[in-house]
């Protein structure tokens, strides 16, 4: 609030002020008090009246000031009525007031939220685990099939587990500290448990995966790599072209570690690309083979960037992709 | 032959685990009153545990915890929760390891192989194959015949393995890539029919032309 404010905000009253002013001064003129008299009034009285108007706008600038300082301090920034201090007028007191009541009618519906939010996110995971026991029996059940019956069955089965993972993921993404377990995992081992979740998929789409210089030790939570490499995997096997090949290796880029996921698949569109990671995208290749649901690549950033890996991709139509995983160094690994 | 005793709650999975573990040439042993489990184990000696974590009633930790006491046994965790958490809980209480529903059925497998013999209980795995004329040194990566011998590439070495480990059966194509998929090759058919001509080649400088015979539609028969 700068002071042009303040008094254009107080045009009223000055005017009102300058009016009363005006006519007190006409009616002592017109009953004989000198000009002279009237000037030292006038002398007296303006210094009075705007010293107030000065003093009126420092104390409400302070106050301002005040409440901007405990804004910035907030954390939820939604609780500023609580902590803000009461003003003084009567008439503020009672806009306060309602304000008040106000963020905290806001306050419980926020936690209302949260909590149900927090049980669904419990539900979920509670589903995943339950349905597991089901699939564990029919993939052992699936052991005494005849071999193409019982691959093409693993396979759907697999794909059941895909999409379950996804949804799990999706509910833990949420709240990602809860699970987060960094420690030192081996790069090479998060690619074999990565290709071992979808193997059913790669081998059914004929593809051969090459893994070179894997050999590497990186910081990370291992599950969480795993499931975000298994994406690029789905994906590298479902955009494919004649004869699929999946190329993994990982190169030291300073003190990271960068791992490249590389095939040479059908691309992307470069003016799609900028948008794949974007939740529910599609594009053409999505909707020209169906079956995209546009959350793989999502649920892949929003990993990623807890996880605090590089994300990146390249591509050209016709040619392939690579996607590029750049895996933190230890130093720079922030507190999660 | 080795007892293996099955701690699981959801009964398909446990009568199915049971009928895998006894084709594989173990003696499960399948719990299913799950009270005083670690008397239960005192009595029967097993010489592993699969223990599902998320029993009904009590807490798999801790259970493992009174088992590791009552006697000293591998116990191989099982376990629907993914919670890295979890993971590290188990392997300090003394699992031996931990693998995750739905587990692939090689996969279990392997890693209860795996258990036994770093306990000491299992035999040692098999170094040399031999059928049908043939001897494959599994370490050295090495077939010889008739005196003489050939060296092969890693991937000729698993198809011929794995054909060695079934004599005189067909392996269909696709068996043979699920069993180089299980040692980290990860082939397609295309390379699958290249390597297997190369392994023919091999075969042949060594005097054995037609070892690998192909039955149409179906797979290779050693």
């Amino acid at each position: 609030m700068t002071l042009g404010e303040f008094l254009a905000n107080r045009m009223g009253r000055i005017a009102l002020w300058l009016i009363c002013a005006g006519l007190a001064a006409l009616f002592l003129f017109s009953t004989g008090t000198q000009p002279g008299v009237l000037v030292i009034l006038l002398l007296v009285f303006l210094p009075v009246f705007g010293a107030a108007q000065l003093w009126d706008f420092y104390r409400q600038r302070a106050y301002l000031r005040e409440l901007e300082a405990i804004w910035d301090g907030l954390d939820r920034k939604y609780l500023f009525a609580e902590c803000a201090l009461r003003p003084q007028g009567i008439y503020e007191r009672r806009l306060f007031d309602l304000t008040r009541r106000a963020g905290r009618a806001m306050t419980g519906a926020v936690s209302d939220a949260e909590a149900s939010k927090r049980e669904y996110r419990e539900y979920v995971e509670r589903w995943v685990h339950e349905i597991k026991a089901p699939i564990t029996a029919a993939r052992l059940l699936c052991r005494d099939l005849d071999g193409d019956t019982r691959r093409k069955l693993t396979g759907e089965l697999a794909q059941i587990e895909a999409h379950i993972e996804r949804a799990l993921f999706y509910a833990r993404a949420e709240n990602p500290e809860q699970d987060c377990l960094f420690r030192q995992a081996n790069l090479g081992e998060i690619a074999s448990r990565a290709i071992e979740n979808h193997r059913a998929l790669l081998i059914q789409s004929g593809v051969r995966v090459e893994t070179e210089h894997l050999d590497v030790t990186v910081y990370t939570d291992e599950k969480w790599a795993v499931f975000l490499l298994g994406q690029l995997l789905q994906n590298a096997a479902r955009y494919r072209s004649g004869e699929p090949v999946i190329t993994l290796f990982a190169m030291p880029l300073g003190k990271q570690i960068q791992l490249v996921v590389q095939d040479n698949g059908i691309g992307i569109p470069a003016h799609e690309l900028p948008r794949v990671f974007d939740r529910g995208f599609t594009g053409s290749n999505g909707r020209s083979r169906g079956g995209s649901t546009g959350m793989g690549l999502y649920l892949c950033r929003k990993l990623a960037s807890f996880l605090d890996l590089g994300l990146g991709i390249v591509s050209r139509e016709g040619e392939g992709t690579a996607v590029t995983l750049t895996f933190p160094a230890k130093e720079n690994l922030t507190e999660l | 032959m080795q007892k293996i005793m099955i701690i699981e709650d959801a009964p398909a999975v446990r009568e199915e685990l049971a009928l895998l573990l006894e084709n594989e040439g173990y003696l499960p042993l399948a719990v299913t009153d799950y009270t005083e489990i670690p008397k239960q184990a005192q009595r029967e000696h097993p010489d592993l545990i699969l223990l599902d974590i998320g029993l009904p009633g009590q807490d798999g930790f801790s259970l493992c915890a009174a088992l590791r006491k009552a006697l000293p046994v591998p116990v191989i965790f099982v376990t629907s929760r993914d919670a890295g958490l979890d993971e590290v809980r188990a392997l300090s209480l003394g699992g031996d390891d931990y693998i995750t529903k739905p587990y692939s059925v090689p996969v279990l497998l392997a890693r209860i192989k795996a258990v036994l013999r770093r306990t000491g209980g299992g035999p040692e795995p098999n170094d040399v194959l031999e059928a049908k004329g043939l001897c494959l040194s599994l370490t050295k990566g090495v077939v010889s015949a008739k005196g003489k011998t050939a060296e092969l590439t890693r991937n000729e070495l698993q198809i011929l393995a794995c054909l060695m480990t079934h004599p005189g059966q067909i392996v269909s194509r696709g068996d043979l890539i699920d069993t180089l998929w299980d040692n980290q090759i990860y082939i397609d058919d295309n390379t699958l029919s290249v390597n297997m001509t190369r392994l023919r080649g091999k075969l042949a400088a060594l005097g054995l032309p037609d070892a690998i015979k192909t039955r149409r539609g179906m797979g290779y028969q050693l």
